[in-house]
């Protein structure tokens, strides 16, 4: 219902539109770097910020569209963290295809997600949120103790830094000075995929909520009985909203630990599962790239206020606090008054 | 592996006492969010500031002031919590709660550590304190047994409140129907109040009474809330009882797993959680409702 105004529009006037924004969109993309620069960003953040935007955006389609609170998405990524370094380390030693390693990951985070959300789909509310929070907890400390495999809190390292055809992703780029926009060596290879990836990602997350799929999610959110009543099996549907969001969240975690050739413990802690709620809700939970606004503005606030203060998370604790008091929409979402979505339905 | 006798007995103590600390810090979760429909995921913050409140007061008065001063100043907290920020949120969906109720805990974490810094505290026992009872089966530490007997006394003394007094009455008529009991003139308000107040003081008092045990770090909130989560979904969401049955037997399932298989004594209950939501997600003694919104 909400995004009738979209479809309505005359083929032409549509791809027009789609062509205006992912034009802008790859152009931010492109220029992210040296603008974050100005604002003592640098390319390793501004790398890991896409990364972990993209797991956010992937956990937004159930938070934002689905109106379904998860507090256990860090399995999600965890998994999709310790599958790729288990995948390099164990089945492709000797041929570190990231795009291997990328398929193979995410299939497995995907069925994981597909499992766990026959089970998660029963419930709703509160009793949602702890259902998630219980699984994430048993993946936690499976991980935890399951030391032979996992290395246990110790994180899993020594795995090879993958490669895409001849080229080493750790490759930098070549060093050209850009004044205050920094140099552009200060950018691996990485970034130029992430980037790619990111805007592939977007594209898919706009394209299935722009469809019928995306329409009926928000009927079940807005009211279930009435989309069930009117044909649709809202099991289904919601079934889906979580495979997608597991399935990004496992890509996204996927590329945190290839990016840092390691996996951490605490990729699958429930501080993880919280960070994407903020991340999340401080972009704007109904705004498309308001997820990975929110990743960005709170990782970069975490890595400039982190070498000044020790209160930080203190910081990050009270943004949070405010948004939800004061701009439900989050960031993009007050910007955007009036938007196709209004977030205050699901905070209602 | 230590399956004699004496081993398993002195873990089924271990377990209650354990399972003790989850019923004081569940109580408290159990019945705001039977009366309010409040999940607050800031209850596990009233634990680590009594803890810490005590520990400063008791280091420099004794310990009988740090158990008096921790649950006062949780309670004062959880007074300014609630009319300053939570009552905004109690007709909102359980989503808004929890984020805001997340984000209280962030903040309340993170000022501890400010204040505190991150280490981990631990509360000297007074040597009076410190001496053991021996059980037959064990030599068991005095303090625990105490401790033991204490949250017992405060749980039954809770629920004298609840059951004998009319605030409590309106708690549990508020529980039933609040528009209702607005209507006949009883002053939710103020009893949702007094509810948030009393659950939070207890967890505080807990707090401080157990830093002797476990010790204290800015995290041991958060660390002892997830635990109460199983244990008031096991019991059942807004259930007392269920709470106090929930709280024992997480407790002791913790514990025993502990003797024969260690490595899953900490997933073990995340099972149990799991299953109790799938199959009676109400719980062992909540009212079956429909689980919907």
């Amino acid at each position: 219902m909400q995004s009738h105004s979209a479809n309505l529009a005359p083929p032409a006037a549509r791809r027009g539109d789609d062509l205006r924004f992912y034009t802008l969109t790859a152009l931010g993309l492109a220029l992210f770097p040296f603008v974050f620069h100005l604002i003592g960003g640098y390319g390793e953040l501004a790398t890991k910020i896409l990364i972990v935007g993209i797991g956010a955006m992937g956990f937004n389609v159930l938070l934002g569209y689905a109106g379904l609170l998860s507090y256990g998405h860090a399995a999600f990524y965890g998994l999709g963290g310790y599958i790729a370094g288990l995948t390099l380390i164990h089945l492709l030693p000797a041929f570190p295809n990231l795009w291997l390693t990328l398929l193979i990951t995410v299939a497995a985070v995907t069925f994981v997600a597909w499992l766990l959300g026959l089970l998660y789909v029963r419930l709703y509310g509160i009793y949602f949120a702890l259902l998630t929070l219980a699984f994430a907890q048993m993946v936690f400390f499976i991980a935890f103790k399951w030391r032979a495999v996992t290395r246990g809190d110790d994180g899993l390292q020594g795995f090879p830094s993958p490669s895409i055809g001849p080229w080493d992703l750790q490759t930098p780029l070549p060093s050209i000075a850009l004044g205050p926009f920094g140099n552009l060596g200060d950018l691996k290879l990485w970034y130029i995929f992430v980037a790619i990836l990111t805007l592939l990602v977007i594209a898919f997350v706009r394209t299935l909520l722009r469809s019928q799929f995306g329409e009926v999610l928000a009927a079940i959110r807005e009211n279930e009985e009435r989309s069930t009543f009117v044909g649709f099996n809202p099991t289904s549907y919601k079934l889906a909203a979580i495979v997608i969001s597991g399935a990004l969240c496992g890509l996204s975690g996927a590329l945190r630990s290839l990016y840092d050739q390691f996996a951490a413990i605490d990729m699958l802690g429930v501080e993880t599962s919280g960070n994407l709620v903020i991340y999340t809700v401080v972009g704007g939970v109904h705004s498309l790239l308001g997820p990975i606004v929110g990743t960005g503005l709170i990782m970069y606030l975490q890595n400039v206020l982190s070498a000044k203060t020790e209160a930080w998370r203190l910081i990050e604790g009270l943004i949070f606090i405010a948004v939800i008091v004061f701009m439900p929409g989050g960031m993009l979402g007050s910007f955007k008054r009036g938007a196709k979505f209004s977030l205050k339905k699901v905070l209602k | 592996m230590n399956l004699s006798l004496d081993g398993v007995l002195t873990q089924l103590l271990n377990g209650f006492i354990l399972g003790l600390i989850y019923v004081a810090i569940a109580v408290g979760l159990t019945i705001v969010f039977g009366m309010l429909r409040l999940v607050n995921f800031a209850h596990g913050a009233f634990y680590s500031i009594g803890a810490y409140i005590g520990l400063v007061v008791a280091t420099q008065y004794g310990l009988v002031a740090g158990l008096i001063a921790a649950p006062l100043a949780v309670a004062i907290f959880a007074v300014i919590l609630d009319r300053g920020l939570l009552r905004w949120f109690y007709d909102k969906e359980p989503t808004a709660q929890i984020m805001v109720t997340f984000g209280v805990a962030i903040v309340v974490e993170e000022t501890l550590r400010l204040i505190f810094g991150g280490s981990t505290h631990r509360f000297p026992l007074p040597d009076a304190l410190s001496g053991s009872l021996n059980l037959g089966f064990v030599v068991y530490p005095a303090y625990r047994i105490g401790l033991a007997f204490a949250i017992v006394a405060l749980i039954v003394a809770l629920w004298l409140f609840i059951d004998r007094t009319n605030y409590g009455l309106i708690v549990r008529a508020g529980t039933r129907d609040r528009v209702m009991v607005q209507l006949l003139g009883g002053d939710v308000r103020l009893a949702s109040t007094i509810i948030f107040a009393l659950g939070g003081a207890v967890a505080g008092l807990v707090g401080a009474a157990a830093s002797p045990i476990y010790s204290v770090n800015p995290e041991t909130g958060f660390n002892f809330l997830i635990p109460s989560f199983v244990v008031v979904v096991v019991g059942g969401l807004g259930s007392f009882w269920g709470a106090v049955l929930g709280g024992i037997l997480i407790g002791e399932l913790q514990s025993l797993t502990t003797l024969v298989a260690p490595a899953a004594s900490d997933i073990v209950i995340y099972v149990a959680m799991a299953i109790v939501l799938l199959l009676r997600p109400s719980g062992l003694m909540g009212e079956s409702e429909v689980i919907k919104g």
